[in-house]
C-alpha cells in the first residue's frame, strides 16, 4: 500500500476530488501561490488555476458567507479557516446560515459545502492559536463534523464531505500533517458515522480522537506492560456518531476512558461519557474517566503548554484509573 | 435531650421482640424514616424505621430479645451524652436461623462496604452480577477504590461457598437446638387450640369439573400461575359468604363475625409454619386470588411477611396434596372457627349413574370449634364447598 503523510492525503483529497468534478473549488487565505499556511495546498494553483484555487481576504465571515452562496447556487466548495481559532469569526455564517437553510426552506437550499480548518498545540502557538472547539460544532443541528486522525482517514473523509449536500466542518490537526499512514492505492471514500477500531483489547476501551489516537497507542502499549489490555476506538466522525461501537466496546471492557485533546471541561468527551454510561451502565465496573486539556487558556511557554495539553502519560494513567 | 428509640409493639399480642441486625452504626447520621434495625417479632422478621433524626449515639441492644418497650438505642445530636444507666440485657441464646449450640461460630461477614446512609458502594456492574447470580452484594467486601465493590469481588463471592455452614457430621452427641421465636409461637398456640373442643367432618370432591376450570382459567390469564388451591379459597370464600355464621373469629365474650372472607393460606416456609391472609376473597377473580397467593406464599417463604399479612384471617386452607396424604385433620388456628384440610387427589373408580368411572377424587376434612359453629351447620358449609368445588358454576 502505497504511504502518503497526512498533509499529503489532505492535497490528493482535494485534487482527486476537483479533478472529478468542476463544480468542487477552494478558497482561503493564502492557499493559492503560497499554497497555504500549512503547505496543504501546494500545486494546486498550478494544475487547477485562480479561478478554482482562490485566495480570500482575511475574514473568516466572508470566507465562509460566499462558500454558504456558491454552495446554495450549486457549487461544492472547500473553504479553509487557517485556525480553527478563528472559526469564532465565522460562526454566524456557519451557524446561523449554513447550518439552518435547508431546514428553514423545507429543503430547497441546499448547503453542499466542506469548512476545513486546523488547529492543536504543541508548538507554542499560544492561547489563540492553538484551541480545539469541536465541542462548539457537535451541538449544532445541521452540522456534521469529521476529525480524522490518520492519512487513510482524512482522504476518505474528505472526499464524503465534499460530496455530502450538507455543511460539514472538518478538523485537521497541525501535528498530524507531517504524519505518514498508508493509504490504499484508490482512494475509498469513509462513511460518516463509522468509527474504527484502532487497536483490540479486553480491559479497558479509549475513545480519542485527533492526536489523541496516537498517544492512546503509546500509552496502551506501556499499558500492556503492566498487563492492562487496552483497546482504542476512534470515532472518526463526530457528528453523527458512532454510538453502537462505541457502546459494544465498553459494554466488552467494563472500562472506559474518554480523551482529546480540546479540554475536558464541556468537551466532546463529556456527551460520549453521558452516551456511554446511559447505554452501558450495567457493564461499567469504574467510572468512566476523561481526559483533556486543563480548563485554562493555553500557555505560550513550552514547559507549561506541556503541562496543560494532555499527552500519552495522562491517557495512561487515566487507564490506571479504571482498574485500580 | 436524646431521644430514645424504644422497641415497638408491631401487632396486638406482641410482647417482645428481637433484634437481629442493626441497619445504622453508633455515630451515622438518621433521618426519620429511615431504616433503622431489622426485629425478629412473633411471627416475622421486619425493618423498623427511625422515628428520630439525628445521630444514632448509642445502640444498648446490639442484638438479643427485649420486651416491647425497652430502651434499645439513643438518637440525638452529636456529642450528646447518653444516660448509660439501662444495663443491657444478658445476651439471649436465641437466633432466627436453627443454630446449633454446639457449632462454630458463624464468621460475621467483615463490615459492608455502607456509606453512612446505607447505601453499599459497588459499580453498576458488579450490583447487575451480584443480581444475576442471586448473590446479597451488601455481604461482599470490596477491593475497588474506597472499599467499592467491583465485579471482580462478586466473581470470587460465587467461587467461595457462601456461608461455611459446617454440616455436622452426625456425632453421638444430643443436640440442644433453642427454641426460635416463631417456634415458641407455634408451640404457644397450638397448645391453646388443642385445647378447644373441635369436631371433624370429611368429604369427597371429584375435581373433574375444577380441573376443567382451572385449565381454561390458565389459558385466560396466562400471565398469572392459577392452581386449584386458588380455586378452593374462592370456593371457600364464597361458601363462607353463603354460611355467614361459619366466617368467624371466636372469643371468650363474643364471636366476631365477618363481612368479608379473609382466607389464610398455610404455608411451610423455611423459617416454620405460617398462614399468610388473602383479604376478601370472595370479591377478588380467580385471576387475582392466584395473584394474591403467589405474592403472600412468596414473601413468607422469603420471610419477608408483615403483621399485617397475618392479622384478620377468618378461614384456613392447608394443603397436604403434595405430600401425597390422602386425608388428614388440621389443628385450629385460633381464633378462626374452622380450618380445612385437603388432601392429594387420586384416580378413583367412582359410581356414576350406575357405572364405574374413574375420577379425580381429593378429600377434605373441616377442623371446627365447636364453641364456635355447631355440627350441623359446620356439616352444612361443608357440603357446600363440596358442591361449589364439583360445579363451580354454582358458586356464582
Amino acid at each position: 500500500m502505497p504511504e502518503l503523510t497526512y498533509r499529503e492525503a489532505v492535497r490528493d483529497g482535494i485534487a482527486q476530488a476537483m479533478r472529478a468534478d468542476d463544480r468542487v473549488f477552494i478558497m482561503g487565505e493564502d492557499i493559492a501561490e503560497m499554497g497555504g499556511s500549512m503547505g496543504v495546498t501546494q500545486g494546486l494553483l498550478d494544475e487547477f488555476g485562480p479561478e478554482r484555487v482562490r485566495n480570500t481576504p482575511i475574514s473568516e465571515m466572508a470566507i465562509v458567507g460566499a462558500g454558504i452562496g456558491a454552495a446554495m447556487a450549486g457549487m461544492r466548495p472547500i473553504v479553509e479557516i487557517m485556525y480553527e481559532d478563528f472559526l469564532t469569526l465565522s460562526l454566524e455564517q456557519i451557524v446561523n446560515q449554513a447550518a439552518k437553510h435547508r431546514y428553514m426552506s423545507g429543503g430547497q437550499i441546499t448547503v453542499p459545502l466542506t469548512i476545513r480548518t486546523q488547529g492543536g498545540a504543541g508548538w507554542s502557538p499560544g492561547a489563540q492559536h492553538a484551541q480545539q472547539l469541536e465541542a462548539w460544532l457537535v451541538h449544532i443541528p445541521g452540522l456534521k463534523v469529521a476529525y480524522p486522525s490518520t492519512p487513510e482517514d482524512v482522504r476518505g473523509l474528505l472526499w464524503t464531505s465534499i460530496h455530502d449536500d450538507n455543511p460539514v466542518v472538518l478538523f485537521e490537526h497541525r501535528l498530524l500533517y507531517p504524519v505518514k499512514g498508508e493509504v490504499p492505492e484508490q482512494l475509498e471514500p469513509i462513511p460518516f458515522g463509522k468509527a474504527r477500531v484502532v487497536r483490540v483489547g479486553t480491559d479497558v476501551s479509549v475513545m480519542a480522537i485527533g492526536p489523541l489516537v496516537h498517544r492512546a497507542l503509546d500509552a496502551a502499549k506501556k499499558a500492556e506492560e503492566d498487563g492492562i489490555s487496552v483497546e482504542i476506538v476512534d470515532p472518526r466522525t463526530l457528528q453523527p456518531l458512532d454510538e453502537e461501537t462505541l457502546v459494544a466496546s465498553v459494554k466488552k471492557t467494563n472500562r472506559a476512558v474518554v480523551a482529546h485533546e480540546a479540554v475536558t471541561r464541556m468537551g466532546f468527551g463529556a456527551e460520549v461519557t453521558a452516551v456511554l454510561q446511559h447505554q452501558a451502565f450495567d457493564y461499567l465496573d469504574a467510572p468512566i474517566e476523561r481526559v483533556g486539556a486543563k480548563f485554562t487558556p493555553l500557555a505560550f511557554a513550552p514547559v507549561m503548554e506541556q503541562y496543560v495539553v494532555p499527552n500519552a502519560e495522562d491517557v495512561l494513567a487515566a487507564i490506571k484509573r479504571t482498574v485500580s | 435531650m436524646a431521644s430514645e428509640v424504644k422497641l415497638p409493639r408491631l401487632g396486638q399480642g406482641m410482647e417482645s421482640g428481637t433484634v437481629t441486625k442493626w441497619l445504622k452504626n453508633e455515630g451515622d447520621a438518621v433521618a426519620k424514616g429511615d431504616p433503622l434495625y431489622e426485629i425478629d417479632t412473633d411471627k416475622v422478621t421486619q425493618e423498623v424505621e427511625s422515628d428520630f433524626a439525628g445521630v444514632l449515639l448509642k445502640i444498648a441492644l446490639p442484638e438479643g430479645e427485649a420486651p416491647v418497650g425497652k430502651t434499645i438505642a439513643w438518637i440525638g445530636e452529636a456529642g450528646e451524652e447518653v444516660a448509660a444507666s439501662e444495663p443491657e440485657p444478658a445476651p439471649e441464646p436465641e437466633r432466627v436461623s436453627d443454630t446449633k449450640v454446639s457449632d462454630t461460630p458463624i464468621a460475621a461477614p467483615p463490615a459492608p462496604p455502607t456509606s453512612s446512609n446505607g447505601r453499599v458502594k459497588a459499580s453498576p456492574l458488579a450490583r447487575r452480577l451480584a443480581r444475576e447470580r442471586g448473590i446479597d452484594i451488601a455481604t461482599l467486601q470490596g477491593t475497588g477504590p474506597d472499599g467499592r465493590i467491583v465485579a471482580k469481588d462478586v466473581e470470587t463471592a460465587e467461587a467461595r461457598p457462601a456461608t461455611p455452614a459446617p454440616v455436622a457430621a452426625p456425632s453421638g452427641d444430643i443436640e440442644s437446638i433453642p427454641l426460635t421465636n416463631i417456634r415458641k409461637t407455634i408451640a404457644r398456640r397450638l397448645t391453646a387450640a388443642w385445647q378447644a373442643p373441635v369436631f371433624q367432618r370429611t368429604v369427597t370432591a371429584d375435581r373433574t369439573r375444577a380441573n376443567e376450570l382451572v385449565a381454561r382459567a390458565r389459558e385466560l390469564n396466562p400471565d398469572v400461575r392459577i392452581t386449584v388451591t386458588d380455586l378452593l379459597a374462592k370456593v371457600c370464600a364464597q361458601a363462607l359468604m353463603r354460611h355467614r355464621d361459619v366466617n368467624v373469629q371466636y372469643s371468650e365474650d363474643a364471636l366476631l363475625r365477618f363481612p368479608t372472607a379473609n382466607v389464610g393460606i398455610a404455608v411451610a416456609a423455611p423459617q416454620g409454619l405460617i398462614v399468610p391472609v388473602m383479604r376478601s376473597v370472595e370479591r377478588l377473580s380467580l385471576a387475582q386470588v392466584a395473584a394474591a397467593r403467589g405474592d403472600i406464599v412468596g414473601r413468607a417463604r422469603d420471610n419477608k411477611l408483615t403483621t399485617q399479612d397475618l392479622e384478620d384471617g377468618t378461614f384456613t386452607i392447608s394443603n397436604h396434596g403434595m405430600f401425597g396424604i390422602e386425608q388428614f385433620v388440621a389443628v385450629l388456628n385460633p381464633p378462626q372457627a374452622a380450618i380445612l384440610a385437603v388432601g392429594a387427589t387420586v384416580d378413583t373408580p367412582v359410581a356414576r349413574d350406575g357405572a364405574i368411572e374413574i375420577r379425580p377424587v381429593m378429600s377434605m376434612t373441616l377442623t371446627v370449634d365447636h364453641r364456635a359453629v355447631d355440627g350441623a351447620e359446620g356439616a352444612d358449609f361443608l357440603r357446600t364447598v363440596k358442591t361449589f368445588l364439583e360445579d363451580p358454576a354454582l358458586a356464582l
